[in-house]
């Protein structure tokens, strides 16, 4: 349904249509931005490399090709520029962090809600299980239940088959319910 | 809206309606889908894959504020035209569209004075969409070319002309109803979100979650449960529709910033343009007319809007003073 507004944002955009990349700006702004912490855990260098990120779009937007779904494209080449900063950046101060580390996405306890249970108990419990899940299948859960996007989105975004990412996010879901329910028999 | 081949999870996944039973929000997708599980028993162990990766995990998410976006936008827009000088006819758009911003601006805030010790009154030019907060936590999302009004400190009575969509806080100590009232008939509610038009001489209500009552100004009363749509004019005297829609969004949209249309003509496609950005419109051909677009429009920026319908469906739209010019391309 999105798919004709995207197609004509992104052909707009190309033209240089200022109007068009402000729409752009306003819907992938906020969903960029929660992404973006959750990368470099730091306002600033989130907001100065969004700042930088859409502007290198704009001038470049010539030589960008065309697009039917805009949110992949967007969220793959802004963690691309943003690890790039935060690599030169941990250059600059001589500290040694592979990116690894860097790309390691943390859940908090206040971001949970976990129905009708809200002892803080409970929610610090499952933010730890959470937490504990591999890299890759915490980034899918992120992608699908933080920034809600599609799974055929995340397939391309993570450069796996949809399949994978079903696969993926079903482990991690049962895994956490059975963890979930062994915590229970402890209540 | 509702596929016709489930066969792996991601046919589920992608079903709106599918959504709706796992979260049982909408009462006629959960009869839908109880109806087909109990008729595909070989499907039960997709069915509780798609269920549990649906509801996942719920996160209070933490967005950026809308202010803060537009703050970001600025600085960026100011760099933008600071390495290269953007287009002058667009420069002089956006001018113009600021100066038309305050001056709403201006005449609601006058309103507001005005009658502040009696009645409040919201007012939308074309293509505008207004967010209202009132008093009792409710939210009232007021779509293009439409007022709400209510008495201070009463705002759990309103009156509504044009189209508006009601998110309604319960009262559960003072079990306080909320209403709104039209031309044609009141809505009486308890804590609810539901969508109501009185566009084009009658008024139309949906109901997308909770229940709510109508009373028709004919003495009639009906009620309503989620997925109900109900049309009603008090000239003709009589229910013109009654029925059940599948797809919530297609009535909704509109406060998300999208018109969607699904296999509609261009015809009446256009009518909500018509509603939505006020201006009339004129077919040069009946290729035009008749042809189908299905797909999402801003209903905030006609620019965008018509260039989108152009582009889908092959036509060229010229404005020409308040009227747009249909003709095949």
């Amino acid at each position: 349904m999105n798919k004709l507004t995207d197609k004509f944002i992104w052909k707009s955009l190309k033209e240089g249509d200022l109007n068009a990349f402000s729409v752009l700006f306003e819907t992938y702004y906020p969903q960029l931005h929660s992404y973006g912490l959750k990368i470099s855990k730091d306002v600033t260098i989130t907001e100065d490399t969004l700042q930088d990120f859409f502007l290198y779009i704009y001038e470049k937007r010539e030589n960008l090709s065309d697009l039917d779904n805009i949110a992949p494209y967007l969220f793959t080449s802004y963690k691309r520029f943003l690890l790039n900063v935060i690599k030169k950046n941990k250059k600059i101060k001589y500290i040694d962090f592979t990116t690894e580390t860097i790309n390691d996405i943390q859940f908090t306890k206040e971001e949970l809600i976990i129905e009708q249970e809200t002892e803080s108990f409970r929610n610090k419990n499952i933010t730890k299980l959470l937490n504990k899940l591999p890299k890759r299948q915490k980034e899918v859960i992120y992608l699908k239940y933080y920034s809600g996007l599609k799974a055929t989105e995340i397939s391309e975004i993570m450069d796996i088959n949809y399949q994978s990412v079903i696969n993926t996010l079903h482990k991690a879901i049962k895994s956490l319910k059975e963890e979930i329910s062994i915590l229970k028999l402890f209540k | 809206m509702i596929k016709k081949e489930y066969n792996n999870v991601l046919d589920f996944l992608e079903d709106p309606s599918f959504k709706n039973w796992a979260e049982q929000k909408n009462a006629s997708d959960i009869n839908y889908w109880e109806f087909w599980i109990a008729n595909n028993p070989e499907k039960k162990e997709l069915i509780e894959k798609a269920k549990d990766l649906t509801l996942g995990i719920s996160f209070n998410k933490e967005i950026v504020s809308s202010e803060k976006v537009a703050f970001e936008w600025n600085r960026l827009e100011s760099k933008i035209k600071a390495t290269k000088r953007a287009p002058k006819g667009k420069l002089k758009y956006l001018k113009q569209l600021g100066i038309a911003a305050s001056i709403t601006l201006l005449i609601s805030l006058g309103f507001y004075f005005i009658n502040n010790t009696s009645k409040i009154t919201h007012t939308t030019n074309y293509g505008e969409i207004l967010n209202i907060k009132l008093q009792d936590g409710s939210d009232v999302t007021l779509n293009s070319n439409s007022s709400l009004s209510y008495y201070k400190n009463k705002s759990r009575k309103v009156w509504l002309t044009g189209e508006a969509f009601f998110q309604v806080d319960k009262k559960l100590s003072t079990n306080a109803k909320f209403w709104v009232l039209t031309d044609d008939l009141s809505v009486e509610v308890y804590g609810t979100s539901f969508n109501v038009n009185t566009k084009k001489k009658k008024t139309e209500v949906f109901l997308e979650e909770g229940n709510i009552w109508l009373k028709l100004k004919n003495g009639v009363e009906k009620k309503m449960i989620p997925g109900n749509y109900i049309s009603y004019s008090s000239k003709q005297e009589k229910i013109l529709e009654d029925k059940n829609i599948y797809n919530p969004t297609l009535k909704t949209s509109w406060k998300d910033g999208s018109l969607l249309f699904e296999n509609l003509t261009l015809q009446n496609a256009l009518e909500k343009i018509e509603e939505t950005y006020g201006y009339s419109i004129m077919f040069e051909d009946d290729y035009s007319k008749n042809v189908l677009i299905t797909g999402a429009v801003p209903n905030t920026n006609i620019e965008i809007c018509l260039k989108a319908i152009e582009k889908s469906v092959g036509v060229k739209i010229s404005k020409k003073n308040n009227t747009l010019i249909v003709s095949k391309k």
